[in-house]
């Protein structure tokens, strides 16, 4: 059926024990909202999904790769194998998993959904990126549409009738999307007709539906400067009838796909709007200039949509290499390393390639459980609404926090390990043979798109952490330190605990250090510190989770015989949780340390000092 | 005008291949901790045929397994791939492929099928003879190892059209069959029990609004002593060992060794 070979791998255990034993499932499954979400539907929709991916997906994953986005006759041809993915994913309901029963989907909890956009992106995270925009749009009509454009487009975008897009970048609006030059032009009859460039559109045009919804920020005649100035219209790619159809072109021209490092089977694209002065947009919504805020809602959807790219490669990429150390024969075990008789070992035997592997295994199992908690969060704050308001803003607050951290440690750490996970394979991972170095040259661009780290660091110590009078942010240090309280008699964690408790006071301290900044007027030591405070909350809350599930597992260990595949699993859940507690958390304090010399070295050197020529 | 089917197929629990599978070291049978199970491939196919066949013709599809309550995960994942609904012979302990006829065919006096859908063998024992004893001790006819000329790229499995033809007047079913060699094709008299091979269809995946649908299908309970069918075995399995490890291969330095070697160790020259 399929031309590629599937390599993609995901642990459907390690996935159960984060959604079942880890964080509560329980606590959600059966009751309002997600009457009809039981642990067995769970179970049942995983192992489904993760076929689904094998077998479908998987098997694109290079194909894509290696073909690319081709332009032909103006249009976008997406690589062999997809267009009948993309049928597939929605006959069998994986994309409408979470969309609301209204618009024709299942309802599912957010973390299910999560669990199961892990594997739909670790499969073929190019293909993947073309239904999540589509999703975007479907989730920010539903919120900001009218009741009349709620009705003609979000059950279709839903549905994978028609695609979708987010328009924000421009040749010289990146980063700084205020700088937005697309028009916006009011017309007689409501309507607004648009001009402009927009580049780097993921799924910008495709064949793999027949029309395309464009989300497009733009800025209507005489709007005020910067980002206070920018509406957000809904740009269709063919003109949609009176009767719901899709008609002629509405003047949106593919001007040109990129070529990339990576994710080349999605068609990154530069658009041109209006280029015949027939191009047309209705305002999202009623109001203008207030299309940033609109843009936002599908922005933290699609912030911890990058985490999970992230976290879904580098876990293929931790399975893939550590099937390879169990095979690949090299060398003699090291305390023989003298004897040129010894037996050649298995890598996997070699202890520098078992800290690395340990390291892939420890990393991705914390970013999952800090994608399922954030995810958690979510669903409570949907459970609790209305009900029990102060949980309800205590979830909420959660999920506002966590996503800079989801977004940026998961994207960052993605290209980390995939590197990684070639050195597991020494040279073999550098050729084409092996899924790892496709792996790493996809996952580069987590660090930059949807907001790059440091626009998520800023994010961080800019909003985050002072929201609600911090509130959030104390209550996530305060459930730490009942959970280092808790452990710190604990036999096999109790080290471990104290060493997070210590960590937490580091972060806590930076944190009071970087208010004392802004009070000082030495932003410019904020802004320097504000990656590193990022990275410093990031593993302090990945090295609480990981001490979590390790307390848990321990505790469902001891009823087992030692040896067998369960009692092995959860023994690995223990190593996981003390390799990072004695790696990463403790150095935690020692990035504190180097915070506190308010070294402004890189703002004081001269550009002419760079050197260079 | 086509004549509604009514058609039964069997869903038996099994061992997930890929899941490790370890020998007790008493070799009473296999570690059973940690291990997945799924549906039987074989019976998954030849759900998906009787699927096809509903969707072309109206009528009914029923699911059998017969085992503890553990099978209901089976006979779920039958409902949410469109089965409409289930029968589950509860039983735990031992069955031979005899215990498992006999009950099979209670259920279809009960159920009247015009056709029985089964997996040749199941891919735990793979015995091969369940579907064979179920049509003699019914009278029923009987075609195994169902097939077809296309292949699983061609259009007609594209379209899911199903490869069992039944006749024009809802009393005959034509199948091809693998044989020895090739293909060969039979007609039976309708009832009749027809078991699937391996490239009759490419199964379709449980879409997810199925398996939340499948949660309200119902699943009737039967047991043998109601279906009065004794189920005691006939067959013991003795004892139960993994195939002796592969042994590592020597070198030999030129062809005359090879030959001496093959002739007098292996013996097999």
């Amino acid at each position: 059926m399929s031309v590629g070979i599937n390599r993609y791998k995901c642990d459907l255990r390690e996935l159960q024990f984060v959604l079942l034993e880890q964080f509560s499932y329980a606590g959600l499954a059966g009751k309002a909202p997600y009457e009809n979400w039981g642990e067995d539907e769970l179970k049942a929709v995983l192992s489904e999904t993760y076929r689904f991916a094998r077998e479908v997906l998987g098997p694109l994953n290079s194909v894509g790769d290696r073909e690319g986005v081709k332009m032909v006759n103006g249009a976008a041809v997406t690589p062999k194998g997809f267009r009948e993915a993309w049928k597939g994913l929605y006959e069998g309901g994986f994309k409408q998993l979470a969309v609301p029963s209204k618009f024709g989907g299942q309802a599912a909890p957010e973390m299910l959904h999560v669990a199961v956009e892990e594997i739909l992106s670790g499969a073929n995270i190019a293909f993947n990126i073309y239904p999540g925009l589509a999703w975007g749009v479907g989730e920010l009509l539903a919120e900001c549409g009218t009741p009349a454009q709620i009705d003609a487009y979000v059950e279709k975008v839903f549905n994978g009738k028609w695609g979708g897009t987010m328009c924000l970048t421009e040749p010289h609006a990146g980063s700084d999307v205020g700088a937005v030059k697309t028009r916006a032009v009011k017309q007689a009859d409501g309507r607004y007709k648009i001009q402009g460039t927009k580049i780097f559109i993921s799924g910008g045009d495709h064949d793999m539906t027949e029309n395309i919804i464009h989300l497009v920020l733009a800025r209507v005649e005489g709007a005020p400067a910067g980002t206070k100035g920018i509406s957000l219209f809904i740009v269709p790619k063919l003109k949609v009838n009176a009767d719901g159809s899709s008609g002629e072109s509405n003047d949106v021209a593919l001007a040109a796909i990129e070529h990339k490092m990576g994710l080349n089977g999605s068609a990154t694209c530069t658009l041109s709007f209006g280029e015949n002065n027939n191009c047309y947009g209705e305002l999202v919504g009623t109001a203008e200039n207030i299309g940033m805020s609109q843009m936002f809602r599908m922005m933290n959807g699609a912030r911890i949509a990058v985490g999970l790219q992230g976290l879904s490669l580098a876990s293929s990429a931790y399975l893939n290499a550590l099937e390879y150390a169990r095979d690949r024969k090299q060398g003699p075990h090291f305390s023989k390393f003298k004897d040129p008789n010894a037996p050649r070992v298995a890598i996997i035997e070699h202890p520098d390639v078992r800290r690395m592997l340990l390291e892939l295994k420890s990393t991705t199992e914390g970013i999952r459980a800090l994608v399922v908690k954030l995810a958690m969060h979510r669903d409570y704050a949907i459970a609790t609404k209305g009900k029990d308001d102060e949980k309800a803003a205590y979830h909420q607050g959660q999920v506002d926090l966590l996503t800079p951290l989801v977004k940026s440690y998961a994207g960052d750490e993605a290209y980390r390990l995939c590197g990684q996970a070639i050195q597991v394979y020494g040279g073999a991972g550098y050729l084409k043979d092996w899924p790892v170095e496709q792996y790493a040259r996809d996952a580069k661009i987590f660090s930059i798109y949807e907001g790059t780290s440091h626009i998520q660091a800023m994010d961080l110590v800019g909003r985050k952490l002072g929201q609600h009078g911090g509130a959030n942010f104390q209550a996530f240090m305060n459930d730490i330190n009942v959970f280092v309280e808790a452990q710190r008699a604990h036999p096999a964690f109790g080290k471990e605990a104290e060493m997070l408790g210590r960590a937490a006071e580091a972060v806590t301290q930076l944190a009071m250090a970087m208010l004392g900044w802004s009070q000082a007027e030495k932003m410019d030591l904020l802004v320097l510190n504000a990656n590193r405070f990022l990275t410093m909350m990031s593993q302090l809350s990945v090295g609480w989770l990981l001490l979590d599930a390790g307390v848990k597992a321990q505790a469902a260990s001891i009823r087992l015989t030692k040896g067998n595949q369960e009692s092995s699993f959860y023994e690995g859940k223990v190593a996981s949780a003390l390799w990072y507690a004695r790696n990463v958390v403790a150095g935690i304090r020692a990035q504190a340390d180097m915070a506190a010399l308010e070294d402004d070295s890189a703002e004081k050197i001269s550009d002419a000092a760079f050197g260079g020529s | 005008m086509l004549f509604p089917m009514k058609i039964l197929v069997t869903a038996k629990r099994v061992e997930d291949p890929e899941s490790k599978i370890k020998v007790k070291p008493d070799g009473t049978g296999i570690v059973p901790e940690g291990l997945k199970y799924k549906i039987n491939p074989f019976d998954e196919i030849a759900v998906e045929e009787a699927l096809r066949l509903v969707a072309k013709h109206k009528g009914e599809t029923v699911v059998v397994s017969i085992g503890g309550k553990e099978v209901h995960e089976q006979l779920r994942h039958a409902m949410a791939m469109g089965v409409d609904r289930a029968v589950w012979v509860n039983h735990t302990g031992p069955l031979d492929q005899m215990a498992i006829a006999g009950l099979l065919k209670k259920v279809c006096e009960k159920e009247k099928p015009d056709m029985a859908i089964l997996g040749k063998q199941s891919i735990d024992d793979d015995q091969n003879q369940v579907g064979q004893y179920m049509a003699e001790w019914l009278g029923w006819g009987q075609a195994t190892f169902a097939s077809k000329h296309e292949s699983l790229d061609s259009d007609a499995e594209k379209s899911k059209t199903p490869a069992l033809v039944v006749g024009a007047d809802g009393k005959t079913v034509k199948v091809v069959r693998e044989v020895d060699g090739g293909l060969g094709t039979v007609e039976c008299t309708l009832p009749a029990v027809v078991t699937t091979d391996l490239r009759l269809n490419q199964p379709r995946y449980a879409p997810l609004p199925g398996i939340m649908k499948a949660k309200s299908k119902p699943i009737e309970e039967l047991t043998p002593a109601g279906l009065g069918v004794d189920v005691a075995p006939k067959l013991t399995v003795l004892k139960m060992s993994a195939p002796a490890p592969r042994k590592a291969g020597i070198k030999v330095p030129d062809v005359a060794t090879l030959m001496q070697k093959l002739k007098t160790e292996a013996k097999v020259i």
